[in-house]
């Protein structure tokens, strides 16, 4: 099975192609400081660069891969839009992964992070969520875990989901680790985990060095997270439908609310 | 078939024509209502919105037109100027429709598509002669988001001869309809409070009426531009000397006056730019077309009115799928980078990045290598 896989959630474009053989071939875009993300630019190139590489075209991708976030609106609407529109097309299957789940995946997979003497530190993947607030959420080895089931050796799906994805400012980062229960010695990932360096290890998490590129989305464990999870049946005449995780509601209907409640 | 898609503001848009003929074989919108209780187009609710339906929108237009993905020989989708998150949604999807089966792609501008609703063939639709209006003729475009008169020489471009200085047409019909408390967007409901009105009842300052004086006011009214903040504030001045209960009672008079003025401002400069054009032939879209004062003015005029049916006029893809027809096809990989533009924003070209600032060593190349 063939599998196109794309992340839009940060200001990083990243596409792999995760081929019938086993071999993945990866692209990505990395914006500088400053400089604005390049996702509708740079996504549909990169993937037909990949393509090219391999000998192949769209027509013999089997699988749809996309990361639905949390992250940045139009950043994530970029990928699922370009991800239902080749889906559409193609006739073929589409499956969306928690941008986190990805992050923490990578994380938990040897070789990864450096680990600490007493076993695997559980994830926190953090991505900047903007106004000051990070989009955490947390994981563990599902090895660890009785209730998480393991498929197919190498492409084993390692990271559980302890807590879901949501919004939280520095000053609840301590009660969103305590109350996500792994008991301590977390490892943070993502972009939220570097612009929230200081905060994060202010209650303890270790936040990997800054150079790791665990700090960014790898498509092509979201290929593996997707080929996984895919059903394996053919979408039929139904339009994709798989959508964003946004994790916040457009401001105007908070505010709408707000002075509705005033 | 060309299937075009249209998502520049608040209407989910797909529909299929013929390239051959320009015949429509479907046009399918789908009208956001969410927004009227924000008194506005929220752009975020917008953009969500559309990727709700997207998929499902082109599907229905793909059914309709009796047609599925294997008879699209052209994809095109409007590339701005609008919302920009809200015109990705649309130009994405439609990129990735046309790269999956390799079809070519036409990238089309907004405007230039109120323009081509012209073109199109509407035979057999209600309310429509059926019958494409040809090149040359002046056209006016005046809806809620924008307000031009073009001279449309070819079918593929057009000269803009004037603009809004400040408020589109359909924006001055909302804002003075709120005003009247009429709610949001309450272009229509004005237009029905004034069939009851008398249009003489109040006196607005005419089409050359902008406020100010001198040299500047003098080349705004011998130039071919609107402008409708002064009229605006007219009526809200007048509001005020009535008094809350006056004005209320006057309501219907408030609005016929207030419609006829904004008409007047319209018909006035098309008049103009017909006679500077020397032609005789005027088109007339977007949805202040709809309004019924508008129609019946332009009937008045000495010169070949075309105005398309309503469903053409308004936002929609028909007209983005017309515009295509004229528009560069580019071939596949060509399109892939294409990027959106907003309102006031000219198209430009795809940044390209440095190989350098791609990270890890499978990164990009392959991407970089020409197509
Ligand atoms: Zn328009």
């Amino acid at each position: 099975m063939n599998v196109l896989g794309f992340d839009t959630a940060t200001p990083s474009t990243a596409v792999a192609l995760r081929l019938d053989d086993g071999v993945t071939l990866r692209g990505r875009d990395d914006p500088g400081p400053g400089e604005r993300p390049g996702h509708t630019t740079r996504l549909l190139p990169l993937a037909h660069g990949l393509l090219a590489e391999a000998g192949v075209r769209f027509a013999d991708v089997d699988l749809i891969a996309v990361g639905v976030g949390p992250g940045t609106f139009t950043g994530l609407r970029v990928g699922v839009a370009s991800a239902r529109g080749l889906a559409q097309s193609l006739g073929v299957e589409l499956v969306g992964v928690s941008t986190p789940r990805v992050l923490a995946e990578a994380a938990l997979r040897p070789p990864a992070a450096p680990r600490p003497p007493r076993g695997r530190m559980p994830v926190l993947a953090a991505i900047d969520a903007r106004r000051g607030e990070a989009f955490l959420a947390a994981y563990a080895a599902a090895a660890e875990r009785p209730d998480a089931r393991l498929r197919d050796g190498a492409d084993a799906i390692r990271a559980h989901e302890l807590a879901a994805p949501q919004a939280v400012p520095p000053a609840d980062f301590a009660g969103f680790v305590s109350a996500a229960g792994a008991g301590g010695g977390w490892l943070a990932v993502g972009d939220g985990a570097t612009r929230f360096r200081a905060e994060l290890q202010a209650v303890g998490v270790t936040v990997a060095p800054e150079d790791s590129p665990l700090h960014r989305v790898d498509a092509g464990i979201l290929c593996d997270l997707a080929a996984a999870q895919a059903r394996g049946a053919a979408p039929g005449d139904r339009p994709p439908a798989v959508l964003p995780d946004y994790c916040r509601r457009p401001d105007a209907e908070l505010a709408l609310e707000g002075a509705a409640a005033r | 078939m060309i299937l075009a898609l249209e998502t520049s503001c608040d209407d989910t848009c797909a529909a299929v024509l013929d390239e051959a003929g320009g015949g429509l074989r479907s046009n399918v919108i789908s009208s956001q209502g969410v927004h009227d209780r924000f008194g506005g187009v929220v752009p975020e609710i917008a953009s969500r919105h559309h990727l709700d339906i997207v998929n499902l929108v082109v599907a229905q237009a793909l059914e309709q037109a009796g047609a599925t993905l294997d008879d699209v020989e052209l994809v095109a989708a409007t590339r701005g100027p609008g919302l920009v998150g809200a015109l990705l949604v649309g130009l994405c999807t439609a990129k990735a429709l046309a790269a999956a089966r390799e079809l070519p792609f036409a990238a089309v501008d907004h405007l230039q598509g109120h323009v081509a609703a012209n073109f199109i063939c509407a035979e057999g639709t209600p309310g429509s002669s059926g019958d494409s209006f040809e090149p040359p003729f002046v056209c006016l475009i005046a809806s809620g988001g924008h307000t031009l008169l073009a001279l449309v020489r070819e079918h593929d471009g057009f000269e803009v001869l004037g603009g809004t200085l400040d408020d589109a047409a359909g924006e001055a019909f909302d804002k003075g309809a709120r005003m009247l408390g009429l709610g949001y967007p309450g272009g229509a409901a004005l237009e029905r409070l004034a069939a009851g009105g008398d249009p003489h009842a109040h006196s607005f300052p005419g089409a050359a009426g902008r406020g100010g004086l001198g040299v500047g006011r003098q080349a705004f009214a011998r130039s071919l531009d609107f402008s409708f903040a002064g009229l605006k504030t007219a009526l809200l001045y007048r509001i005020r000397e009535l008094g809350e209960e006056q004005a209320r009672a006057q309501a219907a008079d408030l609005a016929a006056s207030y419609q006829a003025a904004i008409v007047d401002r319209l018909l006035e400069r098309a008049e103009r730019a017909l006679e500077h054009s020397g032609l005789d032939r005027l088109a007339v879209g977007g949805g202040v077309a709809a309004n019924g004062e508008l129609r019946r003015r332009l009937a008045e005029l000495g010169a070949t009115v075309h105005v398309p049916e309503r469903a053409l006029c308004t936002d929609n893809a028909a007209m983005i799928a017309s515009a295509a027809r004229y528009a560069e096809h580019l071939a596949y990989p060509g399109y892939l980078a294409l990027d959106a533009y907003a309102t006031g924003e000219r198209p430009h070209p795809g940044r390209p990045r440095s190989a350098e600032r791609a990270v890890g060593r499978d990164a990009t190349q392959a991407a970089e290598r020409p197509a």
